[in-house]
């Protein structure tokens, strides 16, 4: 059994390694405070304050912006100062972000938790965050502090680290794979399969709400989209029909949901409802014309297509018109995907002598940069902050795990899971 | 293919030596070797007159070589002869492909191969197709040789 999860914890500590950017900013994170110290046990403020503390922390530090110190059991600081903190304390320590916070047992047996976050130099409130929380879901909150955090340093949206991801889990040998469409929170905690393992699935793609996942299963022989509900535990094909479709995507208001079928030689994109209805058809070209992403606002498309010979990257209106190609680099790009804050569109591109690779260009065609070293990366898809990727790397060995890259520079991280990854997909900002 | 036409000698030896069993001279009368007309039988024969059931694609192609449609009209011709076997071309694409690319290239070759064995005479109602994209992998590995091998089409005999 320990052997077992050996890897898991090997690759927990790769997880926890601090890949700096150039201008990390250093952020304190002294253990948050409780109006009473002196009540302990598991499930006390106390406990849950520091461990609280503990994964903000944690989420910090996958950021490449940010570089968490802390917590400490030598910084506590008492209940008032949590709005009211000596900055010079956190001045000698280098801190240029500091997040204070509380957390409150309440008559209903639920806790308060709050977060502050000051600018350490000016002595200035930046943001602040409370919620009211049932002892279980102290992390949720937790998270959400962590994201006020990046926020208030980064401008990026509120609310990135309580998200989820969902990936294909590949157990088996290279030959005879088993696959399992499993979900996991963004900080690895909370793993479920949503499959059993019985026929092989691929790509999942989220909900923008994360309580659906649409993928691709083999299950009945011809592969094809299905769509379970996490609430319902329902599950049902996309749309009914005895041929090929595949390359799921949700719209952004997760109203419609974008996909590939195939008819003869040739694949086409089409759009449905995400509750059924007619399939309405998008592309006519002949070729393969697949893995459609919507812009966030929804009025164009990015999508691959081969019509020229090789796969490249074409941007369309929403309802099909204005086809145009965006890239003409060597070798073929392929598996688009749009960046939540529409300035950037991920993708996995063959350099010819190099492998595969993944990078983004802008929506105009400009701009392209690789962002990783290959030679078996592919699937890109974006964190719900728009600065950085997860993407799949396969090992020498065929054996693909997923990893995380920034936006602005710095070697690829891997992401933990219990077993090998393959397919990821991030979640957009769960309310 | 060599090893499957050996095994169906082996079976048919296997079977002549037990009738020769002293405990089976009592069983009157001798019945008389079934003819073996399995599943099993027609795939051992489908490959010993075609000399394949696999046909190969070059780099991001569909495109039948000369090889592929020698080996296909000799499936034809048995596939002609065998209307009541159900069959499925399987179509495969190569690690090095995107997963989403892979599942359609592997629709491509499997529909080539259907449409030239149609050409060829075999009633289209006979054949159906499937793509397994890049998920069942023939040979391990990223050289240029392991990758070829994987760039397939496999007419499989079902029933």
């Amino acid at each position: 059994m320990t052997a077992r999860f050996a890897p898991f914890l090997l690759s927990l500590g790769l997880l926890a390694a601090p890949a700096v950017g150039q201008d990390a900013a250093v952020v304190a994170v002294p253990p948050l405070a409780t109006p009473d110290q002196s009540a302990r046990g598991q499930d006390s403020p106390a406990a849950i304050a520091w461990q609280a503390s503990q994964l903000i922390a944690s989420d910090l530090r996958t950021t490449a912006e940010l570089v968490p110190v802390g917590p400490n059991q030598k910084d506590y600081y008492s209940y008032p100062e949590v709005t009211a903190p000596t900055f010079s304390r956190w001045r000698s320590q280098g801190a240029k972000f500091l997040l204070t916070g509380f957390v409150r047992a309440n008559p209903d047996g639920r806790f308060t938790v709050g977060c502050y976050v000051y600018d350490v130099a000016k002595g200035r409130e930046l943001g602040r965050i409370g919620f009211a929380v049932a002892a279980g879901d102290w992390r949720r909150a937790a998270h959400k502090c962590s994201g006020l955090a990046y926020t208030a340093a980064t401008g990026a949206p509120a609310g990135v680290f309580d998200t989820r991801i969902a990936y294909v889990a590949e157990s088996g040998t290279q030959a005879d794979r088993v696959k399992r469409i499993a979900v996991m929170d963004s900080d690895g905690s909370n793993q479920s399969f949503v499959t059993v393992g019985d026929s092989i699935v691929l790509t999942p793609r989220l909900s923008p709400d994360a309580r659906e996942v649409a993928y691709v299963s083999f299950v009945g022989g011809q592969p094809h989209i299905r769509i379970v509900d996490f609430d319902s535990d329902q599950q049902r094909p996309l749309v009914p029909t005895g041929g090929m479709t595949f390359a799921p995507r949700y719209s952004p208001d997760g109203q419609r949901i974008l996909f590939s079928m195939q008819q003869g030689p040739n694949t086409d994109i089409y759009v449905v409802g995400a509750k059924g209805g007619l399939p309405q058809r998008l592309t006519a070209a002949p070729g393969i014309d697949t893995a459609p992403s919507f812009a966030p606002d929804a009025s164009r498309i990015v999508f691959e297509s081969d019509r020229s010979g090789a796969q490249q990257l074409y941007v369309m209106n929403a309802d099909g018109t204005g086809q145009r190609r965006i890239t003409f680099g060597g070798g073929w790009y392929g598996e688009p995907v749009w960046s939540p804050d529409g300035e950037w569109i991920a993708f996995t591109r063959r350099v010819p002598g190099a492998g595969m690779r993944v990078g983004v260009i802008k929506p105009d065609g400009s701009g392209e940069q690789l962002l990783t070293s290959g030679p078996a990366d592919e699937a890109p898809d974006w964190a719900p902050s728009s600065r950085e990727l997860l993407f799949q790397r396969a090992g020498p060995d065929g054996r693909p795990a997923l990893y995380r890259v920034s936006l602005s520079g710095g070697a690829a991280r891997r992401v933990a899971t219990p077993q090998a990854g393959s397919d990821p997909d991030w979640s957009g900002v769960i309310d | 293919m060599r090893r499957l036409v050996t095994f169906a000698v082996l079976a048919l030896a296997a079977g002549s030596a037990a009738a020769q069993l002293p405990g089976l001279r009592k069983r009157q009368p001798v019945p008389p070797a079934p003819v073996l007309v399995g599943i099993d039988a027609l795939r051992a024969d489908f490959l010993a007159q075609t000399g394949s059931a696999t046909v190969y694609f070059g780099g991001d192609a569909s495109v039948l070589t000369p090889a592929a449609r020698a080996t296909l009209t000799a499936q034809a011709a048995w596939l002609r002869l065998h209307p009541e076997v159900a069959v499925r071309i399987e179509g495969h694409a190569d690690p090095s492909d995107t997963r989403d690319h892979a599942l359609a290239v592997g629709a491509r070759r499997a529909e080539e191969v259907r449409n030239y064995l149609v050409l060829l005479g075999v009633p289209a109602a006979q054949l159906t197709t499937l793509s397994w994209g890049k998920e069942k992998v023939a040979v391990l590995g990223s050289a240029p040789e392991a990758l070829a091998l994987n760039r397939r089409a496999v007419t499989i005999l079902v029933r």
